[in-house]
């Protein structure tokens, strides 16, 4: 595969990326926010796939695999196993208006694609717009973690951040060792639990989403 | 001269093509619904039989109506139809000469339907009607905005707004999207769902005054005046269809009047139109409307991707 | 030898964490505690001997003991001692009052371990990938830790410890993916070194300086989210205040220093690649914010541990100031400072949490008269409190003038203004709070029990540190804290 062809097919990737993260965003039930996070890995597979089949890195196929199966089905179905468990209403509340968050959005895109204009000659290192929409995909995820009140909200943000993370990651020069992005996955898998430990925790003890808590101040 | 005619009877005939064609696309998505929801359904040729039925029954209207009043059906169809002979559905312009409107014109074209449409609303003096009318104004004013993005990130590496132009150049890049195209796709196609007043901005099968925006601003009307509108309400869903088919989904566009690029070009148009009608169908039946309060917050969605893929051309 | 050293020693508590959740008897327990620590800081001197003798040390390719690395390995060394040895008499306190149950504590002292495990690989980490791996795990084990209890307030710590955290870091990781990014295209593609902080540091003058400052930029707000640097410090006084007084003592006393370990890194890389004054300008600024920021809290606190979680927010914003003045006296301000700060906190959230203890309360209005009834202990948390709040004879006060002489030296008098003006207000206010503490006489509902001796002991032995540095700094550390601010780029 040439690599124009590769770039051009991580910027409709990109592009994907961009949307799903607005979906989430946008999203008004839980399950259409985990559904799009699943679709985000599905995406950051095909993205490594290509990246794989364009520089000729054997590792790159293996970690595209691997994000599937971790990011696209382990993931999404640890959430779904804490949802049914711990019965919560399905709606997500906002802690800001909804359009103002769309507009922050807006805003991040902007200046993570100015950002990316104003680089150097090092943009090369970085195949495609994979630099800037790692960057609006972090933000952003950052942006729903902290403009919304469910516990499982903020940890499809989460999710959704180190999927931009991923991209830049999978994007730069020829990926990072195979070992790097096997023990990130680890850990990621590894949080996730935890975190899904404490919400069901929280919920057996005291009947309230652990990210409404908010007893400790000053 | 001779261009010139051909030119004209090209906007013609795709004029027609669409007119005629409208009523069908709502069958085939009436009976798609239909379809998933494990029911036979009515015939596709419905659509047609409700206008004729119309077209023969006698036309009520309100005592505080004006005569205005009983323009308006005529007016929103004239307008309609105007818009529809400016989407280039099979031909692309061969060395046209007489510049007949471009995106811009269509979209005021639309808007000034809805405008109408509205005027009427309110005229008849109803409840419904009324608020019917301060809805749909609305979303138009959500939709319209976030339209006109979509077919500026086309028209900016166009250079031009000329739909004819824009459709060709869609057809010489072929498959060759890029991430400001797949965004501007994504938007237009959140606000076909608004401009054809499907769910979950507007729900086209009901009568309850709760959910109506478009359906509210029909009430008023009867007989041959509520055909020319329902007639037009198809044209435009078409008109739209075809707008996103043009923009976005290229390969098919004929040349001249040879018989097997016309056919080629025909059964083009007819694949596209299927395929977006098929995501109507999908859409409507596995959502349920949104309550008035949070369809700026859907439309929103739309208008924010519309202005990022404008952004993202730019940048 | 030596290099196999760098990788046995996290394996050392790792492998031990295993073994410990097999055996369910609490002295059996305490014990292998005790003996995996004692092993631990054996290993660490014996790394920082050969280290010393013979420079910098790599294994395998990911591992690397340098200077730097040293300082923090023996910090945490330090620290792991003391705390277990502490642990043996707090815990038979804690399941004697009921707080424990005895049938958890082999994971209580498994994840302790792990968590030891963990911030050892953190330091001594040349992969910046593994470093990141390794602060995460960090985050994992700690985050149950902070829960352990299972209250309501202590899962509220522990969620928003993990949620902030986690999200931190993946800014450190993004951070450090660009940096990545920037020296394999100053080599011209991948190189199999490219992510260790060696190769990069080597060619660090050749990195692109415009991606070198967005990645550090994203470095320091991620590591300085773990560091516990304000504006992303909110979760810092909930997480050490909600966890069981031992782990508060690693959190506050290792794991943000580890956190700092990994700005620091990446600080020395950016001095090359961007010149001076952007990194140390952002390190000037994070610190003296964290300073500023953490100051009202302190005045206004109630809850002990709480305070104590502020202070160690105020001491961070300290070693970054000391960064951010920069040079071989800032910076060697700053790593004693790591040190002494380490030791310090350590020594008070100890005697803390004997008061605690005793009082079953964390409320510092209702603990009184500590001295009176805990004569030992309440000494020794005079003395803390005394050293925290940057008083000779004193450790504290030492780096801390360090620090302010490498402000007035670099000319930057206003940031150094600030500083002694909020340094005076914190020693005022934790004097008042302290010394309503140990002083008056103690209410009914205290303990008035004999002092506990294992939590002594690591008190004693934590202080012995405190007051030796304060008054000279041995020759062997000064050569270690020498290099590493060589290390640092100072």
């Amino acid at each position: 595969m040439s690599v124009e062809l590769a770039t051009r097919l991580i910027d409709i990737l990109g592009g994907l990326l961009l949307f799903t993260m607005l979906l989430i965003l946008a999203a008004g039930q839980l399950f259409r926010a985990i559904y799009a996070v699943a679709a985000q890995a599905v995406f950051l597979g095909i993205a490594g796939a290509v990246l794989a089949a364009a520089t000729g890195n054997v590792d790159l196929w293996i970690i595209a695999g691997i994000t599937i199966v971790a990011k696209a089905v382990l993931l999404p179905w640890l959430l779904m196993v804490v949802v049914n468990r711990v019965h919560i209403s399905r709606e997500i509340e906002s802690v800001m208006p909804a359009s103002l968050t769309l507009i922050l959005a807006a805003g991040i895109v902007v200046l993570a694609f100015h950002l990316n204009a104003s680089l150097g000659p090092v943009r090369q290192a970085i195949t495609g717009n994979a630099l800037p929409v790692g960057v609006t995909l972090i933000l952003i995820g950052v942006l729903v973690m902290a403009s919304r009140r469910k516990a499982l909200v903020q940890m499809v943000g989460l999710f959704a951040s180190e999927n931009g993370i991923f991209f830049t990651a999978m994007a730069v020069s020829q990926g990072m060792p195979l070992i790097i992005e096997i023990g990130v996955i680890l850990d990621v898998v590894l949080g996730a639990l935890v975190m899904g430990i404490l919400v069901l925790r929280v919920r057996s003890s005291v009947d309230t989403d652990i990210a409404d808590l908010e007893d400790l101040r000053g | 001269m001779d261009a010139i005619i051909a030119q004209v009877s090209r906007t013609l005939a795709q004029a027609v093509l669409l007119v005629a064609a409208g009523p069908l696309v709502t069958g085939i998505v009436q009976k798609g619904k239909a379809r998933l929801q494990c029911r036979a359904g009515a015939s596709v040729w419905q659509p047609y039989r409700d206008l004729l039925k119309l077209l023969r029954k006698g036309t009520v209207q309100s005592d505080t109506a004006s005569p205005f009043f009983r323009a308006v059906p005529v007016l929103v169809l004239a307008a309609t139809v105007t818009a529809a002979a400016l989407v280039p559905v099979l031909w692309t312009p061969g060395g046209g000469d007489l510049p007949f409107g471009d995106a811009i014109l269509l979209v005021a074209l639309l808007a000034l339907a809805r405008f109408l449409l509205a005027v009427g609303a309110l005229d008849a003096g109803g409840a419904f009607g009324g608020m019917g009318a301060s809805r749909e104004m609305t979303v138009g004013l959500l939709v319209e905005p976030a339209l006109m993005l979509s077919v500026f990130s086309v028209a900016v590496t166009g250079g031009t707004t000329e739909l004819g132009l824009l459709a060709a150049r869609r057809e010489a890049l072929a498959l060759s999207w890029t991430a400001p195209d797949l965004l501007a796709l994504f938007a237009m196609l959140i606000l076909t769902l608004a401009e054809t007043g499907r769910i979950p901005v507007d729900n086209p099968d009901t009568h309850l005054e709760l959910t109506m925006l478009h359906e509210g601003m029909l009430l008023e009307h009867s007989g041959p005046g509520l055909a020319c509108i329902v007639l037009a309400t198809h044209v435009k869903q078409l008109v739209i269809l075809s707008l996103v088919a043009a923009l976005f989904l290229p390969l098919g566009l004929a040349q001249g009047w040879g018989a097997a690029g016309l056919g080629l070009a025909l059964g083009a148009f007819a694949l596209k139109v299927l395929a977006l009608s098929g995501f109507l169908v999908l859409v409507e039946s596995s959502y349920a409307k949104l309550r008035f309060f949070r369809v700026p917050q859907f439309l929103g969605l739309g208008f924010v991707c519309a202005f990022l893929a404008l952004a993202l051309r730019v940048l | 030898m030596t290099s196999h050293l760098l990788w046995i020693t996290p394996l050392v508590p790792f492998a031990a964490a295993l073994l410990m959740l097999l055996v369910r008897s609490r002295r059996a327990l305490a014990a292998m505690d005790v003996a995996i620590s004692l092993a631990v800081l054996a290993l660490t001197v014996a790394i920082a001997r050969q280290v010393q003798v013979h420079g910098a040390v790599s294994a395998l390719g990911v591992f690397r003991a340098d200077g730097l690395a040293v300082v923090f390995l023996l910090l945490v060394g330090l620290l792991s001692v003391a705390v277990s040895v502490a642990t043996v008499g707090w815990m038979r306190h804690e399941v004697g009052r009921g707080q424990m149950r005895e049938d958890r504590l082999h994971w209580y002292f498994a994840l302790v371990h792990a968590f030891v495990a963990t911030m050892l690989v953190t330091v001594l980490s040349d992969n910046l990938g593994i470093l990141w791996i390794a602060m995460e795990g960090t985050t994992i084990t700690s985050a149950l830790l902070v829960g352990f209890h299972g209250d309501k307030h202590g899962l509220e710590a522990a969620w928003k410890y993990i949620i902030v955290t986690t999200i931190g870091i993946s800014f450190g990781l993004f951070g450090t993916v660009l940096i990545y990014g920037a020296a394999a295209h100053a080599q011209g593609g991948v190189l199999t070194g490219a992510m260790n902080w060696s190769s990069i540091s080597a060619i660090a003058h050749r990195l692109d300086p415009g991606i070198i400052r967005i990645g550090f930029i994203f470095v320091i707000v991620g590591y300085g989210t773990k560091a516990g640097l304000a504006p992303v410090h909110m979760w810092l006084p909930d997480a050490h205040s909600q966890a069981p007084t031992p782990v508060s003592a690693l959190l506050s006393g290792a794991l943000i220093k580890c956190a700092l370990f990994a700005i620091i890194r990446f600080h020395s890389i950016a001095l090359q690649a961007c010149g001076p004054e952007f990194s140390s300008g952002l390190l000037l600024a994070f610190g003296l914010v964290s300073v500023v920021v953490a100051t009202p809290f302190i005045i206004v606190q109630h809850d002990l541990k709480r305070l104590l979680g502020y202070h160690s927010v105020e001491h961070v914003g300290i070693i970054a100031l000391g960064l951010g003045f920069g040079g071989p006296l800032g910076t060697y301000g700053a790593l004693l400072h790591v040190v002494n700060h380490g030791v310090t906190k350590a020594l008070v959230f100890l005697v803390a949490g004997d008061g605690i203890g005793r009082y079953g309360t964390r409320d510092m209005r209702r603990m009184k008269g500590f001295l009176g009834l805990a004569p030992i202990a309440g000494t020794l948390l005079l003395m803390g409190a005394f050293s925290l709040a940057g008083t000779p004879p004193f450790s504290i006060f030492v780096s801390e003038l360090i620090v302010v002489r490498a402000g007035i030296a670099g000319g930057r008098f206003v940031p150094v203004a600030i500083f002694l003006a909020m340094v005076v207000i914190i020693f005022a206010g934790l004097i008042h709070h302290v010394g309503q503490m140990a002083f008056g006489s103690a209410g009914e509902g205290a303990e008035r029990g004999r002092e506990a001796l294992t939590p002594l002991l690591a008190m004693f032995l934590l202080a012995a540190v405190m007051v030796l540095l304060g008054l000279w700094i041995p020759v062997r550390l000064d050569e270690v804290l020498s290099a590493a601010t060589g290390v640092a780029g100072g």
